[in-house]
């Protein structure tokens, strides 16, 4: 018997018009590990609910090891057998001390305490969190937050755990320390669910199911499912070492690592001896520029900057430390680095919206702490757009949402409607369509967009954005990255924070931050490319991480590979001995190298 | 500029650690010393003995190694309503006030009365202060609900949901932060857009509709972020009955004895109370 077994599984949400869910089957193995995609509202997070009984599943449509959730009586039988892990790491913590949120879980179910100081520590042992058990969850960081939610669900034992989009709010190294500790869960037996947006780790799964519009659009290995053509319609896409692979004409393998590929391009290359012969000298076309050679005019610049929280009391807690850097005008920004390393706080400096405790800092060339400043005009000039930025969401229509920014400037009548209309079409929600939607009915991606457009608006002099991207599907992501590029042309600078290297390699900068700290600052290509440093504690985008590869294989990769299309440019032009620098000196979009790669079969 | 930062006001629950007799205590007993102190303060009018709980809850936030001072910092932004509190006391004199003139001023006499009566104010005052203070500062969030269940746990003999009510309040103390959280964040959102909150001019309706653009965001949030853990409880099995307890006190000689203790002073105060005039 299947430890899972679902049957034509319906359900809908009272208040809306299409159901969540029409008609799942599938089961689940004793140890088996299943990755869930699909795009925003494809259904995820409403199969996950239904598995456990959060959401009530119609009667005999969902089992697990026998136990049916829409029964009263069983329920808690399954839960002790089937655990969730959310989302966003502070909302599943219950207690102020870590073991005690462990011990959630044994308590409810009335267990002995001896049971239960077992299963705290092998559960905290397990997590790597024994050392912290003593501690308040608060002073955590998010990826060890998560790791404590791991904990808490594994101190029930259960046979299965759900991972509802688990890794989407941390940060690089805590997704990575999360993903680990995903395989040895696996490893020791226990059957995982992993619903996620990030492709890469959904290949680490050796099953995929592929919701759509509330249907199975795909059950079965991942091989398969990334050799389908039809993954744009999905909102999805190809991991990233798949999309490269098929470019070069090798086999797609899933999960393949970028030293795994590397020995597989480069074996392929030790057969074919002009590939070494064609070695060019390359130089960086964006050499580093020292920071205080700029002379452009600057957009905005931090001299020496500190920031403390919650300063003069006792829980003063350091957010900058000493930091200075300087945007010239015209240009992108990506900041990058672990939580609470200081880049939301960078941002809310540079949107006027903190005083710095020491040091300065020039927004748009004025100083918001000199006495005189309109700061509210100021604001408005570079706005932030917090993270989540659809949360502060507060008008009923769309329209008056986006009109709040631009009423506040003064403005009225066809003025105010031109204003709207560009930034509503600008955002791809267009105005004669949605100015009357209601703001609370639009999906996850539209209010995002929404938030997006009553920022553009006010027509402001600079971006200023933290983490635009996050927790949107593939296609929504990447989509919403090009449309606030393209909004950010002609204006005063584009600054961004991000957890995803490949986006940050889009900017003219990038700025690493650590402990409040500037780690390093420059050109992405060199930050990733020869100037990259393991300790800064970030990742190098995929490409850059296989021509570093490469690279240590011998091979002839140019230094300031950053993108897919330049890298499979490079080799290709390496295989065919022409000049690789023509295609280096003017790299194309990066979403070029992904439309070649979702067209190509294995 | 003003920072637009609001974990600042929240200062409940600053637990210090420290290894002392106070912090040794069982929740039930801190609470049981914490009601010793503020109930009679409340109810006694003898500046006398209201000195003798000040010092009561001064000897013990030094047994607990804790310093007054900084258990008075955090009640500071209280004292200018104090202060009203006084000048009253000293303007108005009350009907049929015998007592003799010391001082007077004008049209403002001070008489004796008058200034026990503002000893008393400031001096009750200072004895609730270091009480509450002391208390938050010895007990952890965990041990404040665990308490309020033990200390209610007879009540619930007779259906009254003890255990509830500590939840609820833990689950509060878990909010704060929380709430402050969304409420910081979405203040700068709209700040961002040209929002002023209160700063602006115009009339009362002006102002209320400034704030209209948080109320809405922020109360969705905190029920979006109340039902992410509502849900995250319920799939950890959570029910109201029938738990075990993971965090157990030893209820040891010294427990019973301040338990005990704390009882016996609160009467004792009481009856003393009703003796003395001054």
């Amino acid at each position: 018997m299947p430890l899972i077994s679902v049957h034509d599984l319906h359900f809908s949400y009272p208040s809306a018009r299409e159901p969540a869910l029409r008609g799942l089957s599938f089961s689940v193995e004793a140890g088996e590990y299943l990755a869930v995609v699909g795009a925003n509202g494809s259904g995820k997070s409403t199969l996950a609910r239904c598995l456990n009984g959060l959401l009530p599943a119609p009667a005999g449509a969902v089992s697990v090891s026998g136990f049916d959730p829409s029964v009263r009586a069983e329920r808690d039988e399954l839960r002790k057998r089937l655990s969730l892990v959310f989302q966003s790491p502070p909302d599943q913590i219950v207690s102020s001390v870590v073991e005690e949120d462990v011990a959630f879980g044994p308590e409810n179910l009335g267990l002995a305490l001896p049971e239960m100081k077992r299963r705290v520590e092998g559960a905290l042992k397990f997590a790597g969190l024994w050392q912290e058990r003593k501690r308040s969850p608060r002073f955590l960081s998010a990826g060890q937050q998560q790791r404590l939610a791991v904990a808490g669900a594994l101190a029930m034992e259960p046979a299965c755990i759900v991972f509802d989009e688990a890794t989407s709010m941390i940060d690089p190294a805590g997704r990575a320390s999360i993903l680990e500790l995903l395989d040895e869960l696996v490893h020791g037996g226990c059957a995982v669910i992993h619903i996620t947006h990030d492709m890469a780790e959904a290949a680490r799964a050796g099953r995929i199911l592929a919701l759509s519009e509330g249907r199975i659009a795909y059950d079965g290995e991942s091989q398969g499912f990334f050799a389908r053509d039809d993954l744009a319609e999905l909102g999805l896409e190809r991991p990233q070492a798949m999309r490269i692979a098929s470019a070069l004409g090798l086999k797609p393998i899933p999960a393949e690592s970028a030293r795994a590929l590397s020995a597989r391009i480069a074996g392929v290359s030790a057969t074919c001896p002009e590939l070494r012969a064609a070695a060019v000298a390359m130089d960086s076309p964006a050499a580093a520029v020292p920071v205080a050679a700029l002379d452009a005019e600057l957009a905005f610049s931090a001299e020496n900057l500190v920031f403390r929280y919650l300063e003069g009391s006792g829980d003063e807690s350091l957010a900058l430390g000493g930091l200075s850097l300087a945007l010239p005008v015209g240009k992108s920004l990506a900041l990058v680095g672990a939580t609470g390393s200081g880049k939301s706080t960078l941002l809310q400096l540079f949107a006027a919206l903190a005083n710095p405790s020491s040091g300065s800092v020039r927004v748009l060339g004025i100083d918001p702490s000199a006495s005189g400043t309109d700061l509210r005009a100021l604001r408005m000039s570079s706005p932030l757009s917090v993270q989540r930025p659809e949360s502060a969401i507060f008008e009923l229509y769309a329209g008056d949402e986006v009109a709040f920014g631009p009423r506040n400037q003064g403005l009225k009548g066809a003025a105010l409607v031109e204003r709207v209309l560009d930034a509503m079409d600008a955002v791809g929600l267009p105005y004669g369509a949605f100015r009357d939607r209601a703001s609370r009915a639009l999906s996850g991606g539209q209010k995002r967009r929404l938030a997006l457009a009553s920022v553009l608006s006010m027509r402001p002099q600079a971006l200023v954005m933290d983490e635009p991207g996050s927790a949107l599907d593939p296609g929504s992501r990447a989509g919403l990255m090009d449309t606030l590029f393209a909004a950010a042309k002609g204006r005063a600078a584009f600054v961004y924070s991000t957890h995803s290297m490949e986006e940050a390699a889009r900017a003219d900068y990038l700025a690493v931050l650590s402990s409040g700290r500037l780690a390093a600052f420059g050109p992405p290509s060199e930050l990733f490319g020869k100037g990259f440093c393991a300790d800064w504690g970030i990742a190098r985008p995929f490409a850059a991480e296989l021509a570093a590869e490469l690279r240590a294989l011998g091979m002839d990769i140019p230094i300031d590979v950053l993108h897919e299309d330049q890298l499979v440019f490079s080799l290709q032009g390496l295989r065919a001995g022409a000049d690789p620098a023509v295609g280096l000196a003017k790299p194309s979009e990066p979403g070029a190298a992904a439309d070649k790669g979702r067209g190509t079969a294995p | 500029m003003k920072n637009l930062e609001f974990f600042r006001r929240v200062s409940i629950g600053r637990y210090i650690d420290r290894d002392s007799p106070v912090h040794r205590l069982s929740p039930l007993g801190k609470y049981l010393w914490l009601l010793a102190l503020i109930v009679p303060a409340s109810l006694v009018r003898s500046a006398l003995m209201l000195a003798i709980i000040a010092a009561s809850a001064l000897a013990l936030a030094l047994l607990a190694r804790i310093k007054p001072g900084y258990l008075l910092k955090g009640f500071l932004p209280v004292l200018p309503l104090l202060g009203i509190a006084m000048a009253f006391q000293l303007i108005f004199t009350a009907s049929g006030d015998q007592s003799p003139v010391l001082v007077t001023l004008g049209p403002i006499t001070v008489t004796l009365r008058e200034v026990g009566s503002i000893a008393a104010l400031a001096l009750r005052f200072l004895a609730m202060m270091l009480s509450l203070g002391l208390f938050t500062s010895v007990i952890t969030e965990g041990d404040t609900a665990r308490g309020i269940e033990d200390l209610l746990a007879p009540l619930s003999y007779v259906g009254f949901p003890a255990h509830a009510l500590a939840l609820a309040v833990a689950v509060a103390f878990r909010f704060i932060p929380i709430v402050a959280g969304e409420l910081e964040s979405v203040v700068k959102a709209q700040a961002a857009r040209g929002s002023d909150f209160g700063a602006g001019k115009g009339g009362p309706i002006r102002k209320a509709r400034a704030y209209l653009p948080l109320i809405v965001p922020v109360t969705i949030r905190a029920l979006e972020r109340a039902e992410m853990l509502a849900e995250a409880m319920e799939a950890r099995c959570y029910r109201p009955k029938g738990r075990s307890r993971y965090v157990v006190h030893a209820s040891g000689t010294l427990d019973t004895v301040a338990r005990l203790g704390a009882i016996a002073y609160c009467a004792v105060l009481l009856i003393a109370a009703g003796r003395v005039a001054w």
